[in-house]
């Protein structure tokens, strides 16, 4: 029996992956292992959008943003990095894994890097030691 | 002459009510049980010998300035902690600095009453404090206790007791001088390994019962409306499952990222007695290592989290995946 | 009912046996608290409780949360066959608030399925409160700490001897092979109850507060009593006698759960048009006491409260039920009749 495939949320700036290739390859050709979540701006990504994925039962979390200066929003990127960057020190320091949860900022002329990035991700998820996971939601104990 | 603590806030609380300087004193009063105090909001003058501050006032009373009304002239006793949470406040536009009159009181500390054996099993009938003791009469007999041993943890960790930006400081004799004392057991817990550090976090929040007692106790949390009430989309399990639980508690404390002021008094509206300070310390000590930050010392200098643009030079693309490992 | 007798050795093996056939819950120690929890051997049961566990007994009936069912395409009802149950050493306090949430939650035509199935399964063994806490007020709301009525036996503790009343048959069960007790036994009973009770608070006037109350539903009585209140739920979620439940559907993991709501956060009278009916804490703090003092003498003809104090005790900010009612006995307001 081959291994099951881990599960990834990807959280997409709408303004990066602006190659109509990558584009189309997330847009049509995702693997079906991974979920995309396209938001206005990484700004918009709060940190209960992250657990919420975690808790509803991802593996791994990939971010992906634009680079400093390339925000469409001017400073959406730099909230998103302070925010999202303490949120999974924290997560950390409560003893989930971090390295199930990794940021990508991307240039806005890059072509091609998405599907590469997706699938060495999966594969150190594969990889990974299994630690402690976010309680997911799962069936109810009576009388807790 | 007023000579006591009390006395002098009374006398204090007096004048600021006879001379119209404002409208109501916020403050504590006695309590119905021996070890308990209550907030009281006084806006007569011949009402001000109401007024008490000891140890067992665990309130942090900012958070009443929350549901407020705006323009009313208010005076309020602060300790270290309450006169922090305040400069929060004013600088997040809760409230305007110049309708308020700060009494500040140097802190001497809050006793834990989980400390001092309050549970269950045996009934307290008293709390005395004598100078650095605190004498405990239970159902079965009298116990002395150190008064530094049964300080609140938040108290015990606490960096800045002294009233900050008071209108007036009540002179009298704190209990700690400013930075006597560090946020070293904070190492500790990070020092544990990574599965030790989660069966603190789950054994604590697991008992939790949903009460809210911790966000509607602390000043920094005035949502209108919390993220655990929205019903579309619902954000965090509703119910008391070790998902909902420990959402909960990581969502709370990343909420008071820069803004917590460590007072504690969270964990002492816990009926369950959670211990949840450390999560906030925690991410406070990161913003401090991080952006040299620290909530409320500073009456101009916004929260890391809403200070954005000064992070240019630092952000650096890719490499980012391996920060702070 | 025959009243037993049982020394304190042999009551420690009591439960021993129940476990045979039955489920124990019983106050134990978990962490720095008491609560009422599956209890594994007798040893672990905590036998004198001064003061109430924190977390209610009808939580064992009433779970915090409860799934109602799950849906998957189609609908799951959920099922479950109740195991019989022992609920042993809370107070009568306690099953007095299981015996009024029995009103609330059983009606004839349309009982609580859930509440009753667990209700029907259970005994209740209360213990008589020797040492009330300093927050306890039973006897002021009309409760004893010596209360018969309410539970299927009720164990009294004499001079490290057991008195068992049996109140009920189902209580009986569980203490058949125990020798009756001896007159002279009875009256130290008797002596240790009228002791106990003198020592607590005098009964509220129940018609008077009802309608002093009544009288102050729309003056400032309220606002003063609310000021300091911070709107938690640890008052409404620790109460025993308390049931507001919220349902709620968990899609994530597809199921409808039903879980305690209090009358004192700000989102349960909240409406979906965004009219809140109670918008602040003075209409909150008033729900909560009227409808333990009011609403419940209308229409059970008993005070809803029933005197255990864990609001008290737990209440963050020190808010006092206790005083709320005396305060306004002793107050003289509009409209009241002479």
């Amino acid at each position: 029996m081959t291994q099951k495939k881990p599960l990834i949320v990807l959280f997409q700036c709408q303004y990066c992956l602006a190659s109509s290739l990558d584009q189309y390859w997330v847009e049509q050709e995702l693997p079906e292992n991974v979920k995309r979540v396209k938001v206005p701006c990484s700004g918009r990504i709060d940190p209960l959008y992250i657990l919420n994925a975690i808790q509803g039962g991802a593996d791994g979390i990939m971010v992906c943003g634009c680079m400093p200066e390339k925000c469409h929003y001017k400073e959406g990127n730099l909230h998103a990095r302070r925010t999202l960057n303490e949120f999974r020190n924290f997560l950390n320091t409560l003893g989930y894994p971090q390295e199930r949860f990794v940021f990508h900022w991307m240039n806005i002329d890059e072509r091609g890097v998405i599907q590469p990035l997706l699938a060495s991700f999966e594969e150190r998820l594969k990889r990974s030691k299994d630690r402690p996971r976010l309680a997911n939601r799962m069936l109810n104990q009576e009388n807790g | 002459m007023p000579n006591t603590r009390d006395q002098k806030i009374q006398a204090e609380a007096k004048r600021l009510l006879q001379d119209g300087v404002v409208d109501v004193v916020i403050g504590f009063q006695k309590g119905t049980l021996p070890y308990k105090m209550q907030p009281c909001f006084i806006s007569r003058a011949d009402e001000v010998a109401k007024l008490t501050l000891n140890g067992l006032c665990s309130n942090n009373l900012a958070v009443y300035l929350n549901h407020w009304p705006k323009g009313e002239k208010t005076a309020i006793i602060v300790r270290g902690c309450e006169s922090r949470a305040i400069q929060t406040l004013v600088l997040e536009n809760r409230h305007a600095r110049e309708n308020l009159y700060l009494i500040g009181v140097p802190c001497i500390g809050i006793l834990d009453l989980q400390k001092i054996g309050q549970q269950e099993l045996q009934p307290v009938l008293a709390v005395q404090e004598e100078g650095d003791q605190v004498r405990v009469t239970f159902g079965n007999g009298e116990k002395l206790f150190k008064r530094n041993e049964a300080l609140h943890d938040a108290c015990l960790h606490c960096n800045h007791p002294q009233p900050l930006n008071a209108d007036v400081v009540i002179d009298e004799a704190g209990l700690f001088e400013d930075g006597s004392f560090d946020k070293s057991y904070l190492h500790a817990f990070r020092n544990l390994s990574a599965k030790k550090r989660n069966e603190v976090f789950r054994a604590e929040a697991e008992r939790c019962i949903r009460c809210y007692a911790c966000r509607e106790a602390c000043p920094m949390c005035y949502c209108e409306e919390c993220f655990v009430n929205h019903s579309r989309p619902q954000w965090i399990d509703s119910t008391i499952a070790p998902s909902g639980q420990q959402g909960w508690h990581i969502i709370r404390a990343f909420h008071q990222t820069g803004r917590c002021v460590s007072c504690g008094a969270c964990e002492r509206a816990c009926p369950m007695n959670i211990k949840m300070t450390y999560l906030t310390d925690l991410l406070n000590q990161d913003m401090a290592a991080e952006y040299g930050f620290e909530a409320g010392l500073d009456a101009a200098a916004a929260p890391p989290f809403l200070t954005l643009g000064e992070d240019k030079g630092k952000f650096t693309g890719e490499q980012e995946e391996d920060h702070a490992n | 009912m025959p009243t037993k007798w049982i020394s304190r050795k042999d009551l420690k093996k009591l439960p021993d046996q129940w476990l045979k056939q039955y489920d124990v819950y019983a106050p134990i120690q978990n962490g720095h608290e008491l609560a009422f929890q599956l209890v594994k051997e007798s040893a672990q049961i905590v036998w004198d409780v001064p003061s109430n566990p924190r977390y209610p007994a009808k939580s064992l009936f009433l779970p915090q949360s409860e799934v109602l069912m799950s849906y998957d395409g189609i609908l799951h009802s959920v099922e479950k066959v109740e195991r019989p149950k022992v609920l042993f050493g809370l107070h009568p306090c306690d099953a007095r608030a299981i015996r009024l949430l029995d009103h609330a939650l059983v009606d004839e035509q349309n009982p609580d399925e859930y509440w009753k199935s667990k209700r029907q399964s259970t005994i209740i063994v209360s213990t008589a409160c020797i040492s009330p806490d300093e927050s306890c007020f039973c006897t002021a709301v009309g409760g004893s700490p010596f209360n018969t009525a309410d539970s299927d036996a009720l164990i009294v503790e004499v001079e490290d001897e057991f008195c068992v009343y049996v109140l009920t048959e189902k209580g009986g069960v569980l203490f058949s092979k125990l020798p009756d007790a001896e007159d002279a036994q009875r009256e130290k009973v008797e002596k240790l109850t009228k002791k106990v009770e003198a020592g607590m608070p005098k009964a509220f006037p129940k018609k008077k507060l009802h309608d002093n109350l009544l009288a102050s539903f729309e003056t400032d009585f309220w606002k003063e009593v609310s000021q300091s209140c911070l709107g938690c739920g640890v008052c409404t979620f620790l109460c025993p006698s308390c049931f507001c439940f919220d349902i709620a559907d968990e899609t994530v993991r597809k199921e409808r759960v039903r879980n305690w709501d209090s009358c004192m956060f700000r989102t349960y009278s909240l409406e979906a048009s965004g009219h809140n009916p109670r918008p602040t804490k003075m209409e909150r703090t008033r729900q909560r006491v009227m409808h333990k003092f009011v609403y419940w003498v209308d229409l059970v003809g008993e005070i809803g409260c029933t005197g255990c104090g864990r609001c008290v005790k737990y209440c963050p900010v020190n808010i006092d039920i206790r005083a709320i009612a005396q305060d306004a006995l002793h107050r003289e307001f509009e409209g009241m009749k002479k």
